[in-house]
């Protein structure tokens, strides 16, 4: 009897594992769990055993059926887990995926930028978009009868107040709070009243400046590099060359190797196979004199650049007019 | 700053300098080049002719039928103009040849005759206006040749873009000092250091505001006839785009191209009292004449140059009508003069009028150069308009000071990180006729000339020895500074995490531009006294659809959701983070709080086919969802009562005028309201061009980012099993469903642990004015596993308490 009920347990469940079809499942199952079935039969004879070894069998006998009823269910929800060929899933459709919105090109960009120049240790920070002509000009060694001014289309709001047209009035007001050493990120909406297929009148750019003791025109050519080269991921080909602007002596303005061409000439640089991508420089000892820097004693670099710009190179964009419309055809490419 | 290569050639030799090396050597010692231009490329295929001879055309009187030679062949040509006669060299245009306004010519038969080609006119190879008569060639000219090289027009012509400070190179010389000290030449200019040999009685002049004109120069020169000028000087102004006029204007134009020197020349016996007095206006001059034919509002900072009597120019910046030369003129007084810069910046600025000579006074003008650019001019209007000159001339001038700055070699090597002796300093300055002399080893002397009016400190030679040095010579470093920990802007942190935040909860980015049209505040039909009503406006809009900066972002998200919609978009969620405007009173700045917004549109599950997801349209659960979300992704959920941000929805809350009825929610703190959303009005929407229901929100964002967020701290896992027990209410449709959940919350019953709405249904099924809400409510102790009993027990307290406050009673399942 005792050997006839673990028989059975080994065969039933070599017989299991052999199994392939629902039908095949049910034929198992009446065969040794039903109740005409296999097991059924032993216990019917249970009764014919020795009254001191029917405790022993009969516990034997269920903890049979319950293996049994165990390995059955676990083969019968692994069968259900098998479909037909007919209930096979085509692979070929798309994945289920939830809607997700993107970053605006412009944003995605300048993220980028304030990381590099964040990994290099500047910090942050954030001015006013509204800004007072002192520190959009003045301070910035543009008194208000200064040529240069032509290079800025100024939106005004009063007589002392106006639209930045850069971001470099965070240099005056950083420096005017703080002491060097000063490494400093300024990232932000500026305006010109300008409006054409290469301008808008609002535009974003990121200013950045630093400030210490023994800081010279090479350590910009190299923070500068390093950046740019980071920013378009490639080792560009740069160069630099000298400019003008009030708030900055030596400056420049810095190209880079055309992107769309290579350097080889073409329509988006003019056939010069170089882009202008930002102005630099050093910071002029006028504007060190108007936070009471001391220029013998310290001395830095500043730059911006035209976050716009930069997307445009990066991603092929033809359209500055593009960024404001908040196409999600647009949009959605990025 | 336009000139030609063979323009600048006649200073200094370029040698096999090739015009594109030239271009790039001048970008980089500053003078960018914007453009390279070959000249008169499109009369290439005209050829030089001359007319053998002249007959009448048979067929018509007022034509003429001419042999024209141009070398080895001889062509018939019918021509009309009255200036053809025999031995005149003309410019022809053979069959084939396309001519300026893209006019082609062809083999014609001209009243019956043929025509093998056409003899053109000043006007229509686009020189002048001039289309009396066929264009007349020098005689020296040979026919057969091609035209732009025969006659020199064949140029190349160079922009170059000059930044302000630099002046001294708004003039060929200018150029061509910095390209001799590219190419290490000298230069050779026509006058250099010259003086007036003694002092004129024929006129006189008067300076009475010395401070705006500290040099007023002047001669006169008698006898002149005034005539076209010869095709030497008329093609150098062609060739930078200047028209010509006539012989002695041309010059003075020419000789301010190529010194930079603005020169004016008057009518001499125009002048009341020979006399000329530079003064500002005399109170009864209210307005004065330009020679352009406007009436010019005078006010008294405009320095004037006066006759005897009235006004016969704007000092810098333009001539008169009345004292101008004409044809009739005879006698000349040139003047050469030096403007306060600002001065003539003001005036320019005032009067709207930028001109040649303005710009290069408003930047300033060499004061040495003076009488060098006026010797210039005058022997020119010997040798071109047969004038005589006086020998002398009048100079009134207020002394130059020489400028002389030192030059430490020591700082320059620290400011470019590029050591260079200060001998080496010296030649790289003289390489642009700048002197100096030794001071010690470390420090040179530099005299700096008069026309460099731009350098005034030593940084400023310091930018002069790294241009000439090569910025590019200039090596690359990192800076040596002390490790620091970079700060960043909280908010901006916070700005970015709410970024990523609608991104991942399906909404895309925009960015509109600060400024909007006021007219939305009628359009969002806000109440006269909404203080987004008060804008910071702008004085000089680009349109009036950009007037005021704006005090909502949602203006511009809803001209996005138009546009998005008008290009088939069927789905359309829009987030910006922006600044809004509001001004302070009487703070000079206004303030610029950042606000979130969205605009929600169309399907929710996004513009894809619907796959796997139906097409839904969005509603207010969905805008409410977006900022859930936010708010508990900044955890800014699970505050106490006095700092938690509510959603309420209580009819007596003030909602936003644009936001339709019983479709609004503000979000409430203790402080106030901090934002609102909701569905906007259907006529709002109509109005602004959108036929689809649109939901929004608007919070603050300024203060949003100020709210400490809930910190993270970890809560045990639950040890024992928890029961769930779900029960419908029928209750009255008025009772707002979401109280329901923070009553069961709130029973005080210790074992509820959580509890949510699952459906809310209103319908066929239910009686009118009622609605089924079903709630799920997990029940769990945190000491022992529940038994049916304690369940049953919390359970009933739960719905009794639902009942009493509700007055609803259970449905049947």
């Amino acid at each position: 009897m005792e050997q006839e009920l673990e028989k059975l347990r080994s065969e039933a469940a070599a017989e299991l594992v052999q199994i392939q079809s629902s039908g095949q499942l049910e034929d198992f199952r009446i065969k040794y769990l039903g109740r005409n079935g296999q097991l059924s039969g032993l216990m019917k004879l249970l009764g014919q055993a020795a009254k001191e070894d029917r405790p022993r069998l009969g516990k034997l006998a269920n903890s049979v059926r319950g293996d049994l009823e165990k390995i059955f269910t676990e083969k019968s929800a692994a069968l259900a887990r098998q479909h037909d060929d007919a209930e096979k899933p085509d692979l070929s459709l798309p994945g289920r995926r939830r809607v997700k919105g993107s970053l605006h090109p412009v944003s995605q960009c300048m993220e980028e930028i304030c990381e590099i120049f964040a990994s290099m240790g500047f910090s942050i920070a954030e001015g006013p978009d509204i800004e007072l002509d002192h520190y959009n000009f003045e301070a910035l060694n543009i008194p208000e009868h200064h040529p240069a001014r032509d290079m800025h289309d100024t939106f005004y709001i009063g007589d002392s107040v106006l639209l930045r047209t850069h971001t470099s009035p965070m240099q005056a007001r950083i420096m005017e709070q703080q002491k060097p050493p000063i490494r400093v990120i300024a990232p932000g909406k500026v305006y010109r009243c300008d409006s054409d297929i290469t301008h808008t009148p609002m535009f974003q750019q990121v200013e950045g400046f630093l400030v210490d003791r023994n800081i010279s025109f090479a350590d910009l050519k190299g923070v500068l590099t390093v950046s740019l080269q980071k920013i378009f991921e490639k080792d560009l080909a740069i160069r630099f060359r000298p400019s003008f602007f009030p708030f900055t002596e030596p400056s420049a303005e810095v190209d880079i190797a055309c992107v769309i061409c290579g350097g080889d000439g073409c329509r988006v640089c003019k056939k010069t196979g170089w882009i202008e991508i930002l102005g630099a420089g050093m910071i002029d000892p006028e504007v060190f004199k108007m936070v009471d820097y001391d220029p013998e004693v310290f001395s830095g670099f500043a730059f911006g650049l035209g976050v716009e710009r930069i997307a445009m190179l990066k991603y092929g964009i033809d359209d500055i007019r593009l960024y404001y419309e908040n196409d999600l055809r647009f949009l959605s490419q990025f | 700053m336009k000139f030609t290569r063979d323009w600048l050639q006649n200073y200094v030799d370029l040698g096999e300098l090739t015009t594109e090396q030239l271009a790039d050597d001048l970008t980089m010692v500053g003078l960018e080049v914007d453009s390279v231009t070959d000249l008169y490329e499109n009369l290439s295929e005209l050829k030089t002719g001359r007319v053998l001879t002249v007959e009448t055309h048979p067929n018509a009187d007022t034509l003429t039928l001419c042999q024209v030679s141009l070398g080895r062949q001889t062509l018939q040509i019918v021509c009309g103009a009255p200036n053809v006669r025999e031995g005149l060299g003309v410019v022809v245009a053979l069959p084939g040849t396309t001519l300026p306004g893209d006019f082609k010519i062809k083999k014609s038969k001209v009243r019956g005759i043929e025509s093998q080609g056409m003899l053109c006119s000043e006007r229509e190879l686009g020189l002048s206006e001039d289309h009396q008569g066929i264009m007349e060639l020098p005689a020296e000219i040979e026919p057969g040749l091609l035209f732009i090289e025969a006659t020199g027009l064949k140029d190349t012509q160079i922009e170059v873009d000059l930044t302000p400070n630099r002046p001294d190179c708004a003039s060929v010389i200018g150029v061509a000092r910095e390209t001799a000290g590219i190419l290490r030449k000298k230069i050779k200019v026509p006058y250099k250091n010259t003086q007036l040999a003694s002092t004129s009685s024929s006129f006189a002049v008067e300076v009475e505001n010395p401070e705006l004109c500290p040099r007023y120069a002047a001669r006169l020169i008698k006898n002149v006839s005034i005539g076209p000028s010869p095709w030497w000087l008329r093609k150098r102004l062609l060739s930078v785009g200047l028209r010509p006029i006539n012989n002695v204007v041309d010059i003075t134009n020419f000789v301010m191209l190529e010194y930079g020197q603005p020169l004016h020349a008057f009518d001499f016996d125009t002048l009341t009292d020979r006399k000329i007095v530079v003064r500002t206006p005399r109170p009864a001059e209210k307005t004065f004449t330009t020679l352009d034919n406007v009436e010019r509002s005078l006010d008294e900072d405009i320095l004037l140059i006066c006759d005897g009597k009235e006004p016969v120019a704007i000092g810098g910046v333009m001539g008169g009508l009345y004292s101008e030369v004409t044809e009739k003129t005879v006698n000349v007084l040139l003047e050469s003069a030096c403007f306060n810069d600002v001065s003539i910046r003001k005036t320019a600025r005032k009067l709207n009028l930028s001109t040649d000579a303005s710009y290069r006074f408003e930047r300033g003008v060499d004061p040495e150069g003076t009488i060098d650019a006026m010797e210039r001019a005058v022997t020119l209007m010997g040798e071109i308009a047969g004038g005589t000159a006086e020998e002398g001339g009048i100079d009134v001038k207020v002394a130059h000071q020489p400028v002389v700055l030192p030059l430490r070699s020591s700082k320059s090597a620290a400011l470019l990180g590029v050591d260079l002796s200060a001998d080496k300093l010296a030649e790289l300055l003289n390489s642009i006729e700048i002197p100096s002399s030794k001071e010690d080893d470390n420090t040179l002397r530099v005299q700096i000339p008069s026309f460099r009016v731009d350098l005034e400190r030593e940084a400023d030679l310091i930018e002069e020895i790294a241009r000439l040095y090569g910025y590019n010579n200039i090596p690359i470093t990192l800076p040596g500074v002390d490790l620091s920990f970079p700060e960043q802007d909280e908010e901006r942190l916070k700005r970015n995490q709410a970024s990523k935040i609608m991104t991942e909860a399906g909404f895309s980015e925009a960015i509109n531009y600060s400024f909007v049209s006021s007219a939305y505040d009628d359009a969002l039909q806000l109440d006269g006294s909404d203080a987004r009503r008060s804008h910071v406006r702008l004085l000089n809009p680009l349109t009036e659809e950009q007037d005021v900066m704006r005090t909502s972002l949602l203006p511009g998200l809803l001209e996005n959701v138009r546009r998005n919609l008008n290009y088939q978009q069927t789905s359309c969620y829009l987030y910006e983070i922006g600044k809004i405007f509001l001004p302070a009173g009487d703070l000079p700045l206004p303030e610029e709080p950042l606000r979130i917004a969205g605009v929600m549109t169309g399907n929710r599950n996004g513009p894809h086919p619907p796959l796997y997801f139906k097409a839904e349209e969005t509603d207010i659960s969905d805008a409410r969802g977006a900022v859930e979300t936010l708010l508990s992704e900044m955890r800014l959920n699970g505050h106490d009562a006095n700092q938690q941000i509510q959603f309420s929805s209580a009819a007596e809350d003030t909602t936003e005028p644009f936001c339709e009825e019983g479709f609004g929610i503000n979000l409430v703190t203790g402080n106030g309201v901090i934002g609102t959303l909701g569905k906007l009005k259907n006529d709002i929407l109509l109005n602004l061009g959108i036929k689809r229901d649109v939901y929004y929100f608007d919070l603050d964002f300024s203060t949003l980012a100020s709210i400490e967020p809930v910190a993270k701290t970890f809560s045990a896992l639950p040890v024992y099993p928890s029961v769930k027990r779900d029960i419908a209410l029928l209750v009255p449709t008025s009772i707002s469903a979401g109280n329901l959940v923070q009553t069961v919350l709130g029973s005080g019953e210790k074992l509820v642990e959580h509890c949510e709405l699952f459906d809310v249904y209103q319908g066929d099924k239910i009686e009118a004015g009622r609605k089924s809400v079903a709630l799920s409510i997990t029940y769990r102790s945190a000491t022992r596993t529940l038994t049916e009993k304690n369940v049953e027990k919390a359970h009933s307290k739960v719905v009794k308490r639902l009942t009493d406050t509700y007055g609803g009673s259970l449905r049947e399942e």
